[in-house]
C-alpha cells in the first residue's frame, strides 16, 4: 500500500494533536508551595506575624523606647512558618510526578509508510491511518489494527497483566478491542515476529491513554495520618484562638491597652502551636520509612507508613505476589498413586519415592519429550534461579528433572532425537523419538506428553510398577479420579505415555517422517501424570495469618481461573481450612446453590458475576464473608473492588504490578506496586514499592505502620504537655501583672530546639505489646489525638510544670523581688521611665536590671521546661506499661534525645546568655535543680497512673 | 456525601451536648462529671500545696534582711526626679499647667525630706555639714534593732528645695532636677581616685564625695545649657560617704538617700537641650546597655511662651 500521503499526514496531525499522552494539569508550584506555607498552623503563626508587625508599627509611631523587639518577633515566626514551609514542600515535591513514567514508555521511532515510502519518523507525529510496520522488539507506536502479520506476539502484560506473549495476527476475534486479536497496543511489546498495521488511535485516544487519564481523574484520597494530624491541628488551633480571645477580651476589660492585648495575643498564640510538632512528624515518618525500606517496603509517600498500620483489608495479586511466579511441578502420578512434589523456593531434591520402574521410563520422557533448554554458562547458579529458554510447563518439567536426574542436556546428548512434533493446539500433544543410550538395545523409544484424556485416548496400556498392563475400565476409572482431583487443586495437568518401537519394523535405519506420520501414535503406553503449579511463596502463608491475627482480611484479586485461585488461596490461607464456600456447601449437602443459607464465610467470586453486579450486592459479599477471592477479574473491576471495600469504611492496601492496575493502585488508600515484577506506571502510581514482590514485607509494613502511629501519639502527648507550661506564663503574666515569665523567643527555642531531637527520638521507641495482635484501628474512633490524651497532657501533666514556677520565684525572690511583691508589678516594671524600681528590700532597679533579671527568670522558666520534659519524654515512652517493664535503656536515643536537650539548654545558656536578642543569660547552677523534684513528682505521678490502668482496664 | 456527613455529625453533636437516653452532658453523667470535678478538685488543690509549700521552704532560705544576690542590680543606676516620660522635661515658663506635674512629683519627693520628718532622733542622726567615711552600723539584721539614719536636710538644696521658690525654677524657666544614686544594700560607692576625673570635675574631688556632674550630651548643645548650680549637703555637689552603706527596707525604713540638685538657670529656650548627669566613682560603671546606670540623660525643652 501507499500509506498516507505526508499531506494528508500533516492535516490529521493538525486535527488530532501529536501522538503523546497529555501531562495532566499539574498544579504550578508555587501554588504547591503556598499551600504549604498556609497550611497546618501556619496560618495561626502568620497572624502572629502579622500582629507583630502591626504592633511594631503602632509602637514605632508612638516612638516607644524599644518597638523593635516586636518586629523581630515577627520576623522570628516568619522564619519558622516559612522553613517549616519549604521543609514540608521539599518532602512533598520529593514524590514524583506519576505521568513522568507514562511518557517515558512512548517509543522513539517507528516504522511508516508514507508516500509509498518507508520512513522512520518520531513516533509521535504518526496520525491515525498511517501504516505502520513492527518488528520484534519494538513498541508499538500507538493502538494499530494489524493487516499482516507473521508468528507476532506482543507482550500486553504492562496493559492486562496477562503475562504470557499474547499472539497476533490479522483474524477480528472478538467484539472487545481487548480481547481481538488484531488489534496491537501502544506502549505494549512486539516479542517476535513482524506485522504491519493500521494506526486507529493516537496519544490520549489510545487505550493507555485512556487509563493514564483515568489514573489521573482518580483523586488522591487522602491519607489516614493527614486526617489525623489535621483533626489534630484543628484541635490545638481551637485551643489557642479560643484562649487568645478569650484572654484578649479578659485583658482588653482589665483595661490593658489594645497594643498589650494584642501582644498577649501573639504570646498565647506562639505558646500554643507546637511549631516544631509537623516537622517532628516528617522527621520520623521518614524514619520508619528508612526503617521499612531495609525490609524491602520502599515508601515513596511519607504519610503512607502509616497508612499501611492502619489498613483492614489488604486486596491482593495472586501472581507474583502471593505465588512464585514461575510453574513447578507440584504433583506426580503413577502406579495409582499421587505423590507430592516440593514446591518451595529453593529445592535441591525431591523427596518422593522414586525407586519404583515406572518413575524411571516417566522421568525418562520428561527429560526426553520437552525442548526447553537451559542457557549456557548458569552450571554455578542454583538450578531453581537458571534462565531457560522455553515456556512455562517445559520449563517446570525441565528444572524437575535436572534437580532429580542431574544433568539432563547430557541425558538428551546421549539418546539422540531422531523425530519430533512440537507441540500444537490441534494436536495437544507432543512427540518426539529418541535412540536408547543401551547399545543393544537398538530400538527407538518413542515419547510423547500432552493433554491427559488426549495421550489417555492414544493408550491402550498402562505402566505399574513398570509392567504395561491392559488399560481396563478400572484403571481408566483411577486415571480419572487422579486427574479430577489434580485438576481441582487449580494445577495444570500433563499425561505422559511412550512405547518402544519393535526392532524390527523400525529398523535403526528407519526414516521417520513427521508430516506422514510413518509411525504409531496410539497403543500406546501411559505412563503417569505430573501437575503443575504457579506455587505460592514459602512466606505468604505465615504472613496471611499473622494478617489474620492482626485483623486484616486478606482478599485476593487474580485474574487466574476460579479454581486455581481457590486453590491457591486454600494453600495460603486466604480461604481457611475449615471455610467453604456457598458452592461447597452445595456440594456436601447436595442440594442447588442457591439453597445455601448465607452461612458461608468464604466466596470465590468471578469476574463474570461480578459484571452483573448491584454495588449493594458488592457491598452485601464484602460484608458477609471473612474469606474472599476474586477470579477472572479485568482491571476496571479491581477498582470497582477497591472502591466496596472503601464503602465498608475499611482503610484498603491495593497490590499490583501492571499498568492496568494503576487506577486501582491509585483509588487505594495504599497502593502497593511490585518492584521486581512491576510497571513504571504501577510504581509511580503506587504509595510503596515492594522491592522483593513478597508479600509478607507488607506484613512487616502493616508492623511498622501501627508501631509508628503508637509512636506518633506519645511524641505529641510529649510535645503537648509543654505547652500548658508556656501557656500558663502569659495567662498568669495577664491576671496577676506579674513580670513576664517567659518569652515568645524563649517558647521558640523549647519549640525548636530542646524538643525536637526528643520528640523524633519517641519514634524509636519498640512496641508495648504485640501489636500485631490488635484489630487494626478504627479510623472513626481510634484518633491519633483523643480527648484523654489531650486532657490528661494539658491538665494533668501539664499543671505538673508547676516546677517551672517555682524556679522563676526563686531567681526573683533570690535576687531581691519576694513572690508577694511581684503581683500587680506591671504596669511599673515594663515602664522605661521607672528607673528607681524598688524591690522587696528597698533596693532600686533601673529599667534594664530588670529586664535582664526578666530575661534570667526566662532563662530559669526555659530550663525548668526542659529539665520537666526529660521527665515528660521518661514516661512518655509508654502508655500503659510501666518504665521498668519498657526498659530504661532499651531505646538509646532517647536518651541522645535527653543529652540534646540538656546540651542545646546548656549552650543557651551558658554560650549564647550574652547575645542580647536571644533573651537568654547565663544562670545560677543551682537553678537548674529546682524543677527536679517536680521532673520526679511527673514520673511518680504518672507511674501510679499506669498502674491503676493496668489495674483496672476498661475504666473511663 | 459532605452534606451526609455534616447533618450525621450535627446529630451527634446535640446528642454530645444532651444525651437524653443516658442522661449525659457532653458525653458524662452527672455522677461522672461529679467525680471528675472532684478528681481535679483534689489535684489542683493538691497541686496548689505543693506549689505553696515549696515556696514557702524557698523564702525560708531568704533572709528578710538582704537579698541573697545583687549582681543584677548593682552597679548601681543613677535617677532624677521629677520622672519623666521619654527624659523629656518640655513647658513653659509662663504657663504654669504645663510644669504643675514636675512640681508635684518634686514636691512629693521631697516631702521626707522636709525638717519636721527628721526630728525623732531614735531614727535620725545628724552626720555634719561635710562628707566624711562609711557609716558601718554592724550586722544586716535586727539583733540591735532597726538601724539609725543620716539627717538630710532639705534647706541644702537652696533654689531647688522648694522652700523659698514652690515652683522648683521653673516659674523663671530655670528648671531643678534631683539627682539620686539608686538604693542598694550594703553598697559602699568608692569616691573617684583624684587623678581619673575629668578636668571639669576635678574641682569637685572630695575624698568622701560621689561628685555628680552635668554637661551637655552632644557638643553642639554645649553652648545652649549655660550655667548649672549645683546643690549639695553642705554645699558639695555630690553624695557624702556617711550615707552609705544603706541596710534596706527593714532595718532603716525612714533612710534618705542624698540628693544632688542641679539647677539650669540659663537654658536656651525653644530649643532641645539634651543634658547627661554622670556620678563619679571607683565603683560607679557606665553601660552601653543601661543608660541609667551611673549616668542618666535628659532633655530640656524650655518653651518662651
Amino acid at each position: 500500500s501507499q500509506g498516507l500521503s505526508s499531506a494528508k499526514a500533516a492535516e490529521i496531525l493538525v486535527r488530532d494533536g501529536p501522538n503523546l499522552l497529555t501531562p495532566p494539569k499539574a498544579t504550578p508550584e508555587i501554588v504547591k508551595f503556598l499551600k504549604q506555607m498556609i497550611g497546618g498552623f501556619s496560618i495561626l503563626l502568620w497572624i502572629g506575624v502579622v500582629f507583630s508587625w502591626i504592633s511594631f508599627g503602632i509602637q514605632l509611631a508612638q516612638g516607644a523606647e524599644s518597638p523593635f523587639d516586636n518586629l523581630y518577633l515577627g520576623v522570628v515566626l516568619a522564619l519558622v512558618v516559612i522553613l517549616t514551609g519549604i521543609f514540608a514542600y521539599y518532602q512533598e515535591a520529593k514524590s514524583t510526578n506519576i505521568m513522568a513514567s507514562f511518557s517515558k514508555m512512548i517509543p522513539q521511532q517507528a516504522l511508516v509508510i508514507r508516500d509509498g515510502e518507508k520512513k522512520e519518523l518520531p513516533a509521535d507525529q504518526l496520525v491515525v491511518g498511517d501504516v505502520v510496520e513492527i518488528k520484534g522488539g519494538d513498541k508499538i507506536p500507538a493502538d494499530i489494527r494489524l493487516i499482516f502479520a507473521q508468528g507476532c506476539k506482543v507482550d500486553n502484560s504492562s496493559l492486562t497483566g496477562e503475562s504470557e506473549p499474547q499472539s497476533r495476527s490479522c483474524d477480528f476475534t472478538h467484539e472487545n478491542p481487548l480481547e481481538t486479536r488484531n488489534i496491537a497496543f501502544y506502549s505494549t511489546t512486539c516479542v517476535e515476529g513482524t506485522a504491519t498495521g493500521i494506526v486507529i488511535n493516537t496519544g490520549d485516544r489510545t487505550i493507555i491513554g485512556r487509563i493514564a487519564s483515568l489514573t489521573s481523574g482518580v483523586g488522591n484520597e487522602k491519607t489516614p495520618i493527614a486526617i489525623e494530624i489535621e483533626h489534630f491541628v484543628y484541635l490545638v488551633a481551637g485551643v489557642a484562638v479560643s484562649i487568645g480571645v478569650l484572654f484578649f477580651i479578659i485583658s482588653v476589660s482589665m483595661r490593658y491597652k489594645i497594643l498589650d492585648s494584642i501582644i498577649f495575643l501573639i504570646g498565647i498564640i506562639v505558646a500554643n502551636v507546637p511549631e516544631g510538632l509537623l516537622a517532628t512528624v516528617t522527621v520520623s515518618l521518614s524514619l520508619t520509612a528508612k526503617r521499612m525500606a531495609k525490609k524491602n517496603c520502599l515508601v515513596k509517600n511519607l504519610e503512607a507508613v502509616e497508612t499501611l498500620g492502619s489498613t483492614s483489608i489488604i486486596c491482593s495479586d495472586k501472581t507474583g505476589t502471593l505465588t512464585q511466579n514461575r510453574m513447578t511441578v507440584a504433583h506426580l502420578w503413577f502406579d495409582n498413586q499421587i505423590y507430592s512434589a516440593d514446591t518451595s523456593e529453593d529445592q535441591t531434591t525431591q523427596p518422593f519415592d522414586q525407586s519404583s520402574p515406572s518413575w524411571t521410563a516417566l522421568s525418562k520422557i520428561v527429560t526426553l519429550c520437552n525442548r526447553a533448554e537451559f542457557r549456557p554458562g548458569q552450571e554455578n547458579l542454583p538450578i531453581m534461579k537458571r534462565v531457560v529458554v522455553g515456556d512455562a510447563s517445559e520449563t517446570a518439567l525441565l528444572k524437575f528433572a535436572e534437580v532429580i536426574l542431574g544433568d539432563v542436556m547430557n541425558i538428551r546428548a546421549q539418546k539422540k532425537k531422531v523425530a519430533e512434533i512440537p507441540f500444537n493446539s490441534t494436536n495437544k500433544f507432543q512427540l518426539s523419538i529418541h535412540e536408547t543410550d543401551d547399545p543393544n538395545d537398538k530400538r527407538f523409544l518413542l515419547v510423547m506428553k500432552g493433554a491427559p484424556e488426549r495421550i489417555l485416548e492414544r493408550c491402550s496400556t498402562i505402566m505399574i510398577n513398570g509392567k504395561e498392563e491392559p488399560l481396563d475400565s478400572e484403571k481408566a476409572e483411577a486415571f480419572q479420579t487422579a486427574y479430577m482431583e489434580l485438576g481441582g487443586m487449580g494445577e495444570r495437568v500433563l499425561g505422559f505415555c511412550h512405547l518402544y518401537l519393535p526392532e524390527n519394523e523400525f529398523p535403526d535405519t528407519y526414516l521417520f517422517d513427521t508430516d506422514s506420520m510413518n509411525f504409531p501414535t496410539s497403543n500406546l503406553c501411559f505412563v503417569g501424570l505430573l501437575s503443575m503449579i504457579d506455587p505460592p511463596r514459602s512466606t505468604v502463608p505465615d504472613a496471611v495469618s499473622k494478617c489474620r491475627s492482626a485483623g486484616i482480611k486478606v482478599i485476593m484479586v487474580t485474574g487466574d481461573h476460579p479454581i486455581t485461585a481457590k486453590a491457591i488461596a486454600k494453600s495460603v490461607g486466604i480461604i481457611s481450612a475449615t471455610s467453604e464456600t456457598v458452592e461447597d456447601i452445595a456440594k456436601r449437602l447436595n442440594i442447588p446453590v442457591e439453597q445455601v443459607n448465607r452461612e458461608a464465610t468464604a466466596a470465590v467470586v468471578n469476574g463474570m458475576e461480578l459484571k452483573d453486579m448491584s454495588s449493594q450486592q458488592l457491598d452485601e459479599i464484602l460484608c458477609n464473608h471473612s474469606e474472599i477471592v476474586f477470579a477472572r477479574t479485568s482491571p476496571q473491576q479491581k477498582l470497582i473492588i477497591v472502591e466496596g471495600c472503601q464503602r465498608q469504611g475499611a482503610v484498603v492496601a491495593v497490590t499490583g504490578d501492571g499498568v492496568n492496575d494503576s487506577p486501582a493502585l491509585k483509588k487505594a488508600d495504599i497502593g502497593i506496586a511490585m518492584g521486581i515484577a512491576g510497571s513504571d506506571a504501577a510504581k509511580n502510581a503506587a504509595d510503596m514499592v515492594l522491592l522483593d514482590d513478597n508479600f509478607a514485607s507488607i506484613v512487616t509494613g502493616v508492623e511498622e505502620g501501627r508501631l509508628i502511629f503508637d509512636n506518633l501519639k506519645k511524641t505529641i502527648a510529649y510535645t503537648l504537655t509543654k505547652n500548658i507550661a508556656e501557656l500558663c506564663p502569659f495567662l498568669i503574666y495577664i491576671i496577676t501583672s506579674i513580670p513576664l515569665p517567659i518569652g515568645t523567643i524563649t517558647i521558640l527555642f523549647i519549640d525548636l530546639g530542646t524538643d525536637i531531637i526528643p520528640s523524633v527520638a519517641l519514634a524509636y521507641e519498640k512496641a508495648e505489646s504485640d501489636i500485631m495482635n490488635r484489630r487494626p484501628r478504627n479510623k472513626r474512633k481510634d484518633r491519633l489525638v483523643n480527648e484523654q490524651l489531650a486532657v490528661y497532657s494539658y491538665l494533668q501533666i501539664g499543671a505538673l510544670a508547676l516546677g517551672a514556677f517555682v524556679t522563676y520565684f526563686t531567681v526573683y525572690a533570690e535576687q531581691g523581688f519576694l513572690p508577694s511583691t511581684l503581683l500587680g508589678v506591671r504596669v511599673n516594671w515594663e515602664n522605661n521611665a521607672i528607673n528607681d524600681f524598688e524591690d522587696s528590700y528597698g533596693q532600686e532597679w533601673t529599667k534594664y536590671q530588670r529586664t535582664y533579671l526578666q530575661w534570667t527568670g526566662y532563662t530559669a522558666f526555659f530550663v525548668s521546661i526542659t529539665i520537666q520534659q526529660v521527665a515528660d519524654l521518661i514516661i512518655r515512652k509508654t502508655r500503659r506499661n510501666s518504665i521498668f517493664q519498657q526498659g530504661l535503656f532499651r531505646n538509646k536515643v532517647v536518651w541522645v534525645g535527653i543529652f540534646s536537650q540538656i546540651g542545646i539548654a546548656l549552650i543557651l545558656t551558658y554560650g549564647l546568655g550574652h547575645v542580647t536578642a536571644l533573651n537568654f543569660t547565663p544562670l545560677r547552677f543551682q537553678y537548674w535543680f529546682v524543677a527536679v523534684p517536680f521532673a520526679i513528682l511527673i514520673w511518680v505521678y504518672d507511674e501510679v497512673r499506669k498502674l491503676f490502668i493496668r489495674r483496672y482496664p476498661g475504666s473511663k | 456525601m459532605a452534606r451526609g456527613k455534616a447533618k450525621d455529625g450535627d446529630g451527634n453533636w446535640k446528642k454530645f451536648i444532651w444525651n437524653s437516653e443516658k442522661k449525659e452532658l457532653l458525653g458524662r453523667t452527672g455522677g461522672s462529671w461529679f467525680k471528675i470535678l472532684l478528681f481535679y478538685v483534689i489535684f489542683y488543690g493538691c497541686l496548689a500545696g505543693i506549689f505553696i509549700g515549696t515556696i514557702q521552704v524557698m523564702l525560708l532560705t531568704v533572709s528578710e534582711f538582704e537579698p541573697k544576690y545583687q549582681d543584677r542590680v548593682a552597679p548601681p543606676g543613677l535617677t532624677q526626679v521629677p520622672q519623666v516620660q521619654k527624659t523629656e522635661i518640655s513647658f513653659s515658663a509662663s504657663d504654669p499647667k504645663s510644669f504643675e506635674l514636675y512640681v508635684k512629683n518634686l514636691e512629693k519627693f521631697l516631702n521626707d525630706y522636709k525638717a519636721d520628718q527628721q526630728t525623732e532622733n531614735i531614727i535620725f542622726e545628724d552626720c555634719g555639714e561635710a562628707p566624711t567615711d562609711y557609716k558601718e552600723r554592724g550586722l544586716y539584721n535586727d539583733a540591735q534593732g532597726q538601724k539609725k539614719v543620716c539627717k538630710f536636710k532639705r534647706e541644702w538644696l537652696e533654689n531647688c528645695s522648694g522652700i523659698n521658690d514652690p515652683t522648683f525654677g521653673y516659674g523663671y524657666g530655670k528648671p531643678c532636677i534631683l539627682i539620686k544614686l539608686n538604693r542598694i544594700i550594703g553598697f559602699k560607692p568608692k569616691a573617684p581616685a583624684n587623678e581619673s576625673l575629668p578636668p571639669e570635675v576635678m574641682a569637685k574631688y572630695h575624698p568622701y564625695l560621689i561628685p555628680v556632674h552635668c554637661a551637655a550630651r552632644r557638643e553642639e548643645d554645649a553652648e545652649k545649657i549655660g550655667t548649672v548650680e549645683y546643690y549639695g549637703m553642705g554645699g558639695y555637689p555630690g553624695f557624702g560617704l556617711q550615707y552609705y552603706p544603706y541596710y534596706g527596707k527593714l532595718l532603716q525604713p525612714r533612710y534618705l538617700q542624698p540628693l544632688v540638685a542641679v539647677q539650669f538657670t540659663n537654658l536656651t529656650y525653644d530649643t532641645e537641650v539634651r543634658v547627661e548627669c554622670k556620678a563619679y566613682g571607683q565603683n560607679i560603671q557606665y553601660s552601653d546597655k543601661d543608660r541609667f546606670q551611673g549616668r542618666f540623660d535628659i532633655k530640656f525643652d524650655v518653651k518662651s511662651s
